[in-house]
Formats: structure tokens, sequence, C-alpha cells
């Protein structure tokens, strides 16, 4: 990097965010560089897939106070899309099923608005075949796979893949990944986080929602924080995560309890 | 290329009806361009194509009767108002095929009746209406005698201010035992437009298997959500949802060239979404 620093890529400072009346994110701040992985665990309900569906722009959320900076940018000023287009990608919890719309028909109009938005001429037909068989196989997605629909039939480990096979297709600065390992069994889990590792690069940054340490063993953290009802209560390294998995939560959370 | 343009550049001859038999050339479609009223009687194990297609405005009423063992494929487009009535007699072991596209103010009325044993009638249907458009799709389907089946699929989009209509019925007559009848209407409903659905069953004999479903949706929130975390804007991807919430039933034509020509015709009015 330019003057030995690390490009700053994401500050989230004092973000609050709520659904309906129910107060979720009571106070974000979060620091994320390019180059580095960041994980969030945390018991259920504290505010995990929240976070990444404010940051990502989702309508459900209101965010009630606090900033986001990504690249430079005000983030909460952009539409889903904008974020999307420069570069922030989201893989989801519960992926979702579009009917009638096959994965290289979505692809190729999300690849080539990325690529309006930078820029640069729509892929051609052979140039966007090409990419898909290379992405595919990062993740070993079945390649009759691209030829069906969205989601629609794929199982729960498909799916979960198929987002990977997504994020490798839209090359992201910051991927936000949202659970992608509930519901893996160990051999999805190694597909799906050998994947992610070969993604990554110094100019690009992720950050991992999980409940378990297991997909910390491949997807190693520079940073493990800890999210309890809104707030990051505790930052550590990658042994933070370890020491969750044999002590639970209840060390850290005890102060926090009402 | 629209269906006028393809028929003027096939230099297809419009059908007038009348009698279809071993003498007639059925190697190719008989195409009825913007039909005034006529019959048509196909004769015994008779294997045709009909496309009817209305691109100026017409009132005609439609009448085929397909003899024992016929085989019948039936296109439908309309691209203009009309108000047709499609009536439809088929004998023992006929097979008909309808697939229809409406795409304009137009009120399309049909009634099946499957009068000989062993007959299957298969019906997709699509209704795409959209400015102040009305649009009504109506189907009578009656099994008279044992042993037929049917199946439909009739699928709706309405957006502005239009209204989509689709109004439905399955009649089983009382001696018509072992029928198989399914009927699926499924609907979309946009902006302020107004979808009417009246599916209905009205069965008298009592060893069948009939079903038959109609839902109303809207866009889903969460498809668009998705679709517009991965750089798509919001009015693609509502695009995008619609065309693939009819492409089960689009998928169905299968009449070629014909069905490029109608799936271009239902792209370019799903761009008026």
């Amino acid at each position: 990097m330019a003057n030995g620093q690390q490009l700053k890529m994401l500050s989230v400072k004092n973000l609050h965010a709520s659904v309906g009346d129910k107060q979720i994110l009571k106070g974000i701040n979060l620091e994320v560089k390019a180059g580095e992985v960041h994980a969030i665990m945390g018991p259920n309900g504290s505010g995990k897939s929240t976070l990444a569906s404010v940051l990502a722009g989702s309508e459900k959320f209101t965010v009630t106070a606090g900033e986001v900076t990504y690249m430079g940018e005000d983030l909460l000023q952009l539409s889903i899309e904008e974020r999307a287009r420069k570069g922030l990608f989201l893989g989801f919890q519960y992926p979702v099923e579009i009917p009638g719309v096959t994965m290289a028909n979505f692809m190729k109009i999300a690849v080539n608005e990325k690529r309006k938005a930078q820029g640069l001429e729509p892929l051609t037909a052979a140039e966007f075949l090409r990419m898909m068989r290379e992405k595919s196989a990062i993740v070993e997605l079945d390649s009759k796979l691209t030829a069906r629909a969205v989601n629609e039939g794929f199982s729960g480990g498909e799916k979960k893949k198929n987002e990977i096979f997504q994020m490798a297709m839209l090359e992201p600065k910051l991927a936000i990944l949202d659970e992608t390992d509930s519901g893996l069994d160990i051999d999805a889990l190694r597909i799906v986080a050998t994947g992610v590792t070969r993604l990554k690069t110094p100019e690009n940054a992720t950050v991992v929602i999980t409940h378990y340490q297991r997909l910390l063993d491949y997807i190693v953290p520079d940073y493990v924080h800890v999210l309890y009802k809104g707030r990051i209560i505790y930052s550590g390294d990658k042994s933070l995560a370890l020491k969750l998995e044999k002590e639970g939560y209840d060390w850290l959370i005890n102060d926090y309890r009402e | 290329m629209t269906i006028a343009e393809y028929i003027a550049s096939e230099a297809i001859e419009s059908f007038k009806g009348g009698v279809v038999d071993s003498s007639t050339d059925t190697s190719h479609p008989l195409v009825v361009l913007n039909p005034k009223s006529f019959k048509m009687e196909l004769q015994q194990g008779i294997k045709a194509q009909l496309v009817i297609a209305c691109t100026s405005s017409v009132t005609a009423s439609v009448e085929v009767s397909l003899a024992e063992g016929v085989v019948l494929d039936i296109v439908e487009l309309y691209a203009a108002d009309s108000i047709v009535k499609v009536t439809v007699h088929q004998a023992e072991s006929s097979a008909l095929s309808t697939f229809s596209a409406l795409l304009s103010s137009s009120h399309v009325s049909y009634t099946h009746a499957l009068e000989g044993r062993g007959a299957t009638n298969r019906f997709n249907a699509l209704f795409v209406a959209t400015g102040a458009e009305h649009q009504t799709i109506e189907l009578n389907t009656r099994h008279l005698v044992p042993d037929c089946s049917s199946n439909s699929l009739i699928k709706g989009i309405a957006a502005g201010r239009a209204t989509g209509e689709f109004r439905g019925l399955v009649y089983v007559a009382p001696d018509a035992q072992r029928t198989d009848a399914q009927q699926q209407n499924r609907n979309i409903q946009l902006d302020n437009a107004q979808i009417v659905a009246l599916p209905q069953l009205e069965i008298y004999a009592d060893d069948v298997r009939c079903s038959h479903g109609s839902t109303v949706g809207y866009e889903d929130a969460e498809v668009l959500y998705y679709m517009r975390q991965r750089g798509i804007d919001a009015a693609t991807a509502r695009r995008l949802q619609v065309e693939g919430f009819v492409q089960e039933v689009v998928m169905r034509c299968n009449m070629e060239p014909l069905c490029g020509i109608v799936r271009e015709a239902v792209s370019d009015k799903m761009s008026q979404i």
C-alpha cells in the first residue's frame, strides 16, 4: 500500500438502527481496512444480521443515529444498488429463490451493471461464459446450476456455495458474509471457506458473521468482535474465537445483563 | 419481428376454416390473422397446428371440432383489442394443446367440451395488462364423458391502472367418472392495478381427481432486495421478477419459430411495466 498505510475501507461510528419501535443497534463502532478479515460473533438476537443488512442498505431498518463511511463516501446516502456497484457484497443468510430467472442471466446483468458503473464495456458472451466457468470452479459449483433459476430447488449447501460464486463473479471490495456457515455440512463448509480464502487479496476485506468457531479454522480472522445487545462489547484477535468456543459468552456478557 | 411481418415474409395464406382432412397441407401451421367468425372441422386422425393472431381489433367466434384421435396445437396472440369466443369440441382420444397470450384489452372466452372418452386438453395462457387496459380470460373446461383429462395454467400480470380478470370453471358431468382435471391460476398485481380471479369447480361425478388453485401476489420485496444487492437497479429487478413469473407459462409455447415471435411480443409488452 502507498505510504505503508492500509486503505481505510469501512468506518462505522456510533451506528444506531431500529425496526419499527425496536432499537436493535445501539452504537456500533467498527473500522475495517483493506486486506483485513473481521469476524463478528455473538449470541442470537444480538444484532449481527441487522448490522449486515443496514450496511447493505436494507429498507427494513431505519438508521436513527451514527455514520458510516465506505471508501471515503457516506455509505448511508447510497441506494442498495449503488453500494453493491461500489463493491459492497452481502452473502445472505437465507438466499432467496427467483423463479424464472436463470443464474446465468442474473449474473450477466449484475456483472455488466457493475462494469457500467466503472465505465467498462459489457462482457462479450464468450468472456462471460469463461468467467462463469472459472468462478464456479472456485466453489465447486455444479455448472448445470448456472442454467437453472436462481436458487430454485438448490440444496442448502448449494445456495451457500452460490453466494460465494456470486461473490467471485462480482469481485467485491468489502464482502459481508452473514452466517454463510449455518446449515452447512463439513464438506460444504470447507468448500465455502476455501472459496472465500482464495478470493482474499490485499485490496479487499471480509467481514464474517458467524455463530461458530469452526468456520474460523478455515477463514482466519485478524480481529474477532463480540456483538451483544446492539453493541460491540469486546474485540480481540483470533484466539478470542477459541475462548468463546470453549467458555461461551457468559464471562463476557454478565456485566451487560439487565 | 412481429407476427404480421412473419406472416407476410413467409407468404402464408390465411386459413379460411372448413374441413381439414388428409388432403389439407398440415406440414405448416394453419394461420388465421384477425379472424371474423370461422368454423374448422378436423377429420379423424389429423395432426395439425393452428395460429390465431389478432393484430387489429376484431370481434369473432371461432368453433373447432376435433374428430377421433385428432392432435391439434393452437397458438393464439392478442396484440389488439379484441373480443373472441373460442369453442372446441373434442371427440374420443383427441388431444388439444392451447397456448394463448393476451397483450391488449381483449376479452377471450373459451369453452372446451371434452365429449369423447380419453380426450386430453392442455391449456396455457397469460395476460399482461398495463396502462388502463382491461383484459379477461374466461375458461370453461367441460368434462362430459368419463376418462378425460385437462390441465390448465393461467398466469396474469396487471400493472399501472389496469384490470386483469380470470374466470375459470371446471365442470364435471354426473357420469364423467375418472376425470382428471387440474387448473392453476397465478397472478401478480402491481401499482394500482386490479386482479379479479374467479376459479370455480362444479363436480357431479364422484370418482374424480380435480384440483384448482388461484393466487394473487405482489412483487416480492425480498427478491427485489436480493437483486439490488447484486447491483441491479430497482426497475430492472422488478422487470426481471415479473418476466421470471411468466417464464413458466411462456416456455410451454412449443411451436417454433412462432413462439420466438410470441416471446418477443411478451417481452416488449413487459417493458411497459
